[in-house]
């Protein structure tokens, strides 16, 4: 006869029939609980909300008791596997449930009953604990003490496979640091989790694929200890799974061989590897499920930052293979961020994979992208951009600066998530850099005032993002854009920034007044404005730079001031020592001596301009620089390590011998 | 007329050029070859036990083993077990299966989303056509609902199957086949297959992928020779070759 729904009693029911005297009613009650969550969401939400997991959390502590005291075996037993298996059905993937769990402190009762002598009992406890360890929410386990490794290394060797795919599960959440990875090695674990590699079933395979890569990470020193002595043949087995007929099992390998690859420069460079990895990420792509959703950040985390690897890459027509998945549409989220974040990766560097992007018209599929409903695509879709938009050609071509691309671009700029709206200024950042006259584009649709407008913000991120957006879209423009930023920014605001407490913001807001006042000389009125706010700012700011690049972008900005007339310059002057206060020593002195040699080129350049030959007030302004040993500073810089320095010296030293100095 | 009596001996030569650019093998030839390929009793009575592991069928393996002596890769209460929630399914109780399945591994529901919607999505076909018309309305509501918001092909599935109740005469509405028992069928081998998958037990029997092989290999063959192939399999008898 078909099962019938009739007569549910309504969750409220339920758990109150989980604390009933009659252990009858009390099991079936629990049985229906479990019944009820496995596999649904839902339930489990609106159970823990009701308070079930304390509940069952209390059922799971009094059958433990009834163990200690020998009472009704059989009964108990059925109590301790429903409880441990709803408990681990809370937990299983839902994070509220996990937290659920251990505030309801079942977690050291689970422990325990590892122990326990019934098979089932241990299945289910084994179960629900590394349901609790796929979270990050997991207790962190301490591998550092002796019992704890004893402990871990009598799971892994328990013939039970739940148990030792529970030991597989702890070391991949619980080991980060060098110290714990190297616990590991020298407790003989990672030989262990080899002999899972080779003889276990599927899912312990893929269970020790995923602690080897863990033990692995960032640690070139086990790794070498691992496969030295037997040079190739533990790596081996690992390769060959990266064949394996089953994809998930494909997808662990590749990470593990990837994880290596990162971390040592010693295995796995030759060729014939890096094209089969790539071979194989491309491929996992086609499964419609889970694994081809975590192929493309397998592949990012290969290629990231690897010229070589792109190169491989583009060879093997990765870039067509991502356009023809994104075409195809409706994709699960974490796929589409992904595919994406791959992409982004295999143009960051070389022109011919842009190329490549640009030549098969992804452009438009990633702009589409960045209406996406899911914030991930939409920062994944800026990142896209700003690796492409690097291409500057394109760049040059105005190719970027259209409405398809800039309209949503904006619109990101207030988007409710901070990571998408730095994304998106990132991008941003590269498209302003117009070198065709069409950036009035950008402000038509209002992007220049919310950029100032996110220059406000309360995220550092966003700020220095936003400036570094103004700064490059000011770079050589023309002087009625400049005037507008200008007027929208004010004076007060823009000397606040290069006051502001983040040092990122202060260099990008130096190197935007840098990029303002570049050129026509009417912009340099720009820092005496309101009484010369921000004149001063730059002044105190390179005071007390914490670091070279304020220096450098303050220094530039001013030599730019210096680059005017003699008014600007003598404000320049004033500002280089009015700063010294009870210090002997001008900063410029101590930006002279730094190691840093963009720095030395800024100062010395700034120089340059105050003892230009042809103004009259450079005589003076030379004698002030003597007086304050920077000439002699200079003169000591003669023979510096730096061909931008030592050309800028011999011209300073030029210029002050034509006002007879020896 | 004439014409189309030299046109004969021409097309008998082209013919024999044709087929003689292929290598052709005769029947002889092809049975000595096959004589000398080995095949163990134990083998196939290893894939006959896989066979009938794999299918579910716990009595003939029992009787097989003893028959035998040839030891089956999995518990035989362990399949008495995956069939009792296969024919669960096959009977329209679903509730029951699922039940039983959250007894064997929790865990096989919880991460198999998809199998799970499949079994909810049963139990509304067989509510539906117990014509529960009220409790399939609230039970689609209630938990099919929820599957569907978070996955767009699930909301689909939902769709197709809640309009099962727009139809007055179900044998010929669009989407009847969900009423066949071969939808019950289907669900119940997705089950099968999730059992078998979670005790680390491949899920097809190897004789067919054998099958498969035999399938494949023949199509390559044929491109390059002329062979006594198998065309019936049932009877596995060889064709002589056409020359």
């Amino acid at each position: 006869m078909p099962s019938a729904t009739v007569n549910k009693p309504r969750p409220s029911e339920l758990l109150s029939r989980l604390t009933s005297a009659e252990p009858e009613v009390k099991v079936r009650a629990l049985r229906e609980v479990k019944n009820q969550i496995i596999g649904n969401r839902t339930k489990k939400l609106s159970f823990l909300k009701l308070g079930a997991v304390p509940a069952v959390a209390g059922i799971l502590a009094d059958s433990i008791d009834d163990v200690t005291e020998n009472n009704n075996c059989n009964n108990t037993n059925n109590f301790l596997v429903q409880s441990a298996a709803a408990l681990g059905s809370f937990a299983c993937g839902f994070d509220a449930g996990v937290q659920a769990v251990l505030d309801a402190g079942a977690f050291p009762n689970l422990l325990r009953l590892l122990a326990n002598p019934n098979e089932k009992v241990v299945d289910a406890v084994a179960r629900a604990l590394r349901m609790i360890y796929q979270s990050k929410l997991a207790p962190k386990y301490d591998f550092l003490q002796q019992k704890n490794m004893e402990f871990l290394i009598s799971l892994l060797n328990s013939e039970k496979e739940t148990v030792s795919g529970l030991g597989a599960s702890i070391i991949s959440r619980s080991c980060e640091t060098n110290l714990e990875q190297k616990a590991l090695f020298d407790a003989g674990i990672l030989r262990k989790l080899n002999s899972l590699l080779e003889g276990g079933s599927l899912s312990l395979r893929d269970a020790s694929l995923e602690s080897l890569a863990t033990v692995f990470r960032n640690n070139p020193e086990v790794i070498s200890k691992f496969a030295g002595p037997e040079i190739g043949r533990p790596l081996s087995s690992i390769i060959d799974l990266a064949k394996d007929r089953y994809p998930r099992t494909r997808l662990l390998a590749c990470m593990c061989l990837i994880v290596i690859r990162n971390a040592s420069p010693h295995f796995l460079q030759d060729i014939g590897i890096k094209t089969k990895l790539i071979h194989i990420l491309l491929e996992l792509l086609d499964d419609p499920g889970q694994v081809g959703d975590e192929a493309p950040f397998a592949f990012s985390s290969l290629i990231a930052q690897k010229e070589d690897l792109q190169k491989l890459a583009l060879e093997a027509n990765a870039i067509d293979k991502f356009h023809h998945h994104i075409k195809k549409g409706s994709l699960h989220p974490r796929r589409y961020e992904g595919i994406l974040l791959a992409l982004a990766d295999m143009c960051s560097k070389l022109e011919s994979c842009r190329s490549k992007f640009l030549s098969l018209q992804v452009l438009n599929l990633v702009a589409d992208a960045l209406t996406d409903y899911n914030a991930g695509v939409r920062a994944a879709a800026c990142i896209c951009l700003k690796s492409v938009t690097r291409s500057i050609k394109n760049l040059s071509a105005g190719y970027f600066m259209n409405e398809t691309i800039v309209i949503p671009l904006v619109q990101l700029f207030l988007d409710p998530s901070t990571s998408v709206q730095v994304a998106a200024l990132g991008a941003t950042s590269n498209i302003v850099v117009d070198f065709t006259t069409r950036k009035s584009i950008f402000v038509q649709c209002g992007g220049m005032k919310q950029l100032v407008q996110l220059a406000k913000s309360m995220e550092s991120s966003v700020r220095s993002n936003a400036l570094w957006a103004l700064k490059n879209f000011v770079f050589q423009a023309d002087n009625r854009l400049k005037e507008g930023v200008f007027s929208e920014l004010t004076a007060s605001l823009l000397s606040s920034l290069i006051r502001d407490p983040e040092p990122s913001v202060q260099e990008q807001a130096l190197a935007l007044v840098r990029n303002l006042v570049d050129g026509c000389i009417n912009l340099i009125e720009f820092v005496f404005a309101e009484d010369g706010l921000i004149l001063g700012a730059i002044g105190r700011q390179l005071q007390c730079a914490s670091k070279a690049e304020i220096g450098i972008q303050g220094m530039y900005a001013l030599c730019n001031v210096a680059s005017g007339n003699e008014f600007h310059r003598e404000a320049v002057m004033q500002l280089l020592f009015t700063q010294m206060g009870d210090k002997n020593q001008s900063f410029v002195v101590k930006f002279l001596q730094s190691n840093d040699s963009q720095l030395r080129t800024a100062t010395v350049w700034t120089i340059v301009n105050l003892t230009c030959p042809s103004s009259p007030g450079a005589p003076c302004r030379l004698e002030k620089l003597r007086n304050a040993g920077i000439v002699s500073q200079i003169k000591n810089m003669v023979n510096d390590p730096c061909v931008d320095v030592k050309l800028r010296v011999r011209t300073v030293l030029g210029q002050s011998m034509a006002f007879g100095d020896n | 007329m004439s014409l189309f009596w030299v046109m004969i001996p021409q097309l008998a030569e082209i013919q024999e050029q044709m087929a003689s650019s292929k290598k052709v093998i005769m029947r002889e030839e092809w049975e000595k070859r096959l004589n000398h390929i080995r095949i163990r009793k134990e083998d196939m009575n290893k894939l006959v036990m896989n066979f009938l592991v794999t299918e579910g069928y716990a009595e003939a393996v029992a009787k097989f083993r003893m028959e035998t002596g040839t030891e089956p890769d999995m518990d035989v209460a362990m399949i008495m077990d995956r069939m009792a929630v296969k024919e669960a399914v096959q009977c329209g109780n679903v509730e029951d299966a699922i039940e039983k399945v959250n007894d064997l591994n929790p865990e096989i529901l919880d991460t198999n989303p998809e199998l799970f919607f499949h079994l909810q999505q049963q139990r509304l076909i067989e509510l539906i056509r117990n014509e529960k018309i009220e409790e399939a309305l609230e039970f689609a509501q209630e938990e099919l609902a929820p599957r569907g918001e978070e996955n767009q092909s699930f909301l689909e599935e939902l769709e197709r199957t809640v309009s099962l109740l727009v139809f007055k005469d179900v044998s010929n509405c669009p989407v009847r086949e969900l009423l066949d028992i071969s939808q019950r069928l289907k669900t119940a081998n997705e089950v099968n297959a999730a059992i078998l998958t979670s005790q680390s037990h491949e899920k097809d029997p190897k004789l067919h992928s054998l099958l498969k092989m035999l399938i494949w290999a023949q199509n390559q063959l044929d491109e390059k020779a002329t062979y006594p192939r198998i065309k019936d399999f049932l009877k596995a008898t060889l064709e002589n070759p056409a020359v």
